[in-house]
């Protein structure tokens, strides 16, 4: 289907104000999942907007903005997994891996913002000197709003300015090259959990994703919701037999040194 | 050492303003200073009130918090709260200088630890769990969840402003516990999130030999069923772990192979 101007523009709205969170992280409204339903909304799907940001908030759920990093823009992807899905009617899976290519071109854009503003910092520096809260305010406020601004304006040459070469560039694909970018949306979200593993997993707590796993694969749930729990549960008596360790082993210290003392 | 400046004292309501303004902690984020503008700017108000319109101190605090700095943003407040209970007793500059310098990794590590990889996955999971049927529920709930989380920055805040310096041993010791069982948590959801999320399979046409031979897919099934799921997931952990890979060339990886899959009709 054909995305409006008044729609484009609403797009870019939306993408505005995501935008100033994603500077922020703050609401978390650059997730995917909230992008893409404000999207479906925009577009009059909302059903799609939500199935859209499911599939795309799981991909990027291990791309973290952790340590100054940045990753494929998950903003762009949640709007992008949506737009492309609604311009050429493909199933959300398939949307997902033709979104990356815009992923990317926000990352880039971020990692742009990130060095340019080296310079507000320097500004910064200047105001300081001067103790001039005014003019400080004033500069960090700007740099954030202009960013957002320029987001916002990609996302507007992205979904309205570009649908017509996109959807041309889909409808050419043959079916089995179709299939495969769904093949792959569906791996994709292993990536994501594959990344969160790199920074939580350790050989203390690897048993845990085995005991997630069977129980996900054998008992029937509606989500995840029960395993949280039983998380909970878990770490909360692990984290009681620590303190009670490593309370012992204090106490052991402590009156060996005891000991010594007295001995001297 | 008694100053004879005379100092404001700081209410609760302006800790509550503080970490409201400290939405802003990532504003004009850059490469070399990082966070520094905005953790700067979310404290100038409540510090002016402390010290008045003094030019002097203004600068010296500015500068100083002007440095490097890199934290959980959630969790930035309870920093702020401490560096301007120090600075309303008049603490020396130094130390606090000191303190924020030498707090703000391990509190950046806590705060990941909590908000990444234990908030985010269970409340990404729920949620599209919800969200997979459709139903804007799923939508809905991960905007409350996050705004809860928004809302604990001023939690974070009091409890940082109100601590002072004193507990801030007490409170590095227990971070190692809480990482801990964040960690237990978010290793078991991602568990769990292997199965319903990740799709992968072989075409229920791609059979050993030829006509009713058994299907390749229910030989994985019967060894354990989610078995190529899980071995993705661990194939991708070892290429960053051990290998270094870069993302990018990994999901490339992945669009590439299910394009093969599909082009040999194996999936």
């Amino acid at each position: 289907m054909e995305i409006t101007l008044i729609q484009g523009l609403l797009l870019m709205l939306v993408g505005f104000i995501c935008a100033l969170d994603a500077g922020l992280e703050v609401l978390y409204w650059f997730r995917p999942m909230v992008v893409s339903f404000f999207a479906g909304i925009v577009l009059g799907d909302v059903t799609l907007g939500v199935a859209c940001g499911a599939v795309a908030e799981l991909s990027y759920l291990g791309l973290l903005t952790v340590g100054g990093t940045v990753p494929p823009d998950p903003l762009m992807a949640g709007m992008m997994t949506t737009v492309i899905a609604y311009t050429t009617g493909q199933d959300a899976k398939t949307a997902l891996g033709l979104s990356l290519p815009f992923a990317l071109l926000a990352q880039w854009l971020g990692i742009f913002f990130n060095t340019v503003y080296v310079g507000i910092a320097h500004k910064c520096d200047d105001y300081a000197e001067k103790g001039d809260t005014q003019g400080f305010t004033r500069l960090v406020i700007t740099g954030w709003l202009v960013k957002a601004l320029t987001v916002a304006v990609l996302v507007f040459l992205c979904s309205y300015a570009m649908q017509g070469p996109i959807q041309s560039f889909v409808n050419a694909f043959p079916i089995w090259l179709i299939h495969g970018f769904e093949v792959a949306g569906g791996i994709l979200p292993a990536v994501g959990l594959g990344l969160l593993l790199m920074v939580t997993l350790n050989k203390d707590n690897a048993p845990y994703l085995f005991l997630g796993l069977i129980m996900a694969t054998f008992l029937d749930m509606p989500n995840v919701l029960p395993i949280a729990i039983v998380g909970v549960s878990l770490a909360y008596i692990n984290y009681m037999h620590e303190k009670k360790v490593d309370e012992a082993s204090a106490k052991i210290t402590v009156s060996d040194f005891g000991g010594d003392s007295d001995g001297i | 050492m008694e100053s004879n400046v005379k100092r404001g004292k700081l209410t609760k309501q302006d800790i509550t303003k503080m970490s409201l303004l400290s939405s802003l902690e990532q504003a004009s984020f850059s490469f070399e200073r990082m966070q520094a503008p905005g953790f700067t700017l979310s404290m100038l108000p409540a510090f002016k009130k402390i010290y008045g319109e003094s030019k002097e101190d203004l600068s010296e605090f500015m500068k100083y918090n002007m440095e490097f700095i890199n934290t959980e943003p959630h969790m930035a407040t309870f920093l702020m709260g401490l560096i301007l209970s120090m600075e309303e007793s008049g603490e020396d500059r130094k130390l606090i200088e000191g303190i924020r310098n030498g707090l703000f990794g391990p509190f950046a590590g806590l705060g990941d630890a909590i908000f990444w990889f234990t908030v985010l996955p269970i409340s990404a999971a729920i949620c599209c769990s919800l969200a997979q049927d459709g139903s804007v529920l799923g939508p809905l709930l991960y905007i409350a969840i996050w705004l809860v989380a928004a809302i604990s920055r001023i939690w974070f805040g009091q409890f940082g402003y109100k601590i002072g310096v004193k507990a801030v041993s007490t409170i590095s010791e227990s971070t190692k516990y809480i990482t801990k069982a964040a960690g237990i948590l978010g290793v078991m959801v991602v568990g769990g999130l292997i199965p319903s999320y990740i799709s992968f399979a072989f075409s229920e046409s791609l059979k050993f030999g030829m006509g009713d031979g058994t299907t390749v897919q229910s030989v994985f099934d019967n060894i354990l069923p989610n078995i190529l799921p899980l071995g993705i997931v661990f194939l991708i952990y070892w290429l960053f772990k051990k290998k270094n890979a870069n993302v990018l060339v990994i999901i490339i990886g992945i669009i590439l192979f299910g394009i093969l899959m599909s082009f040999l009709g194996w999936m």
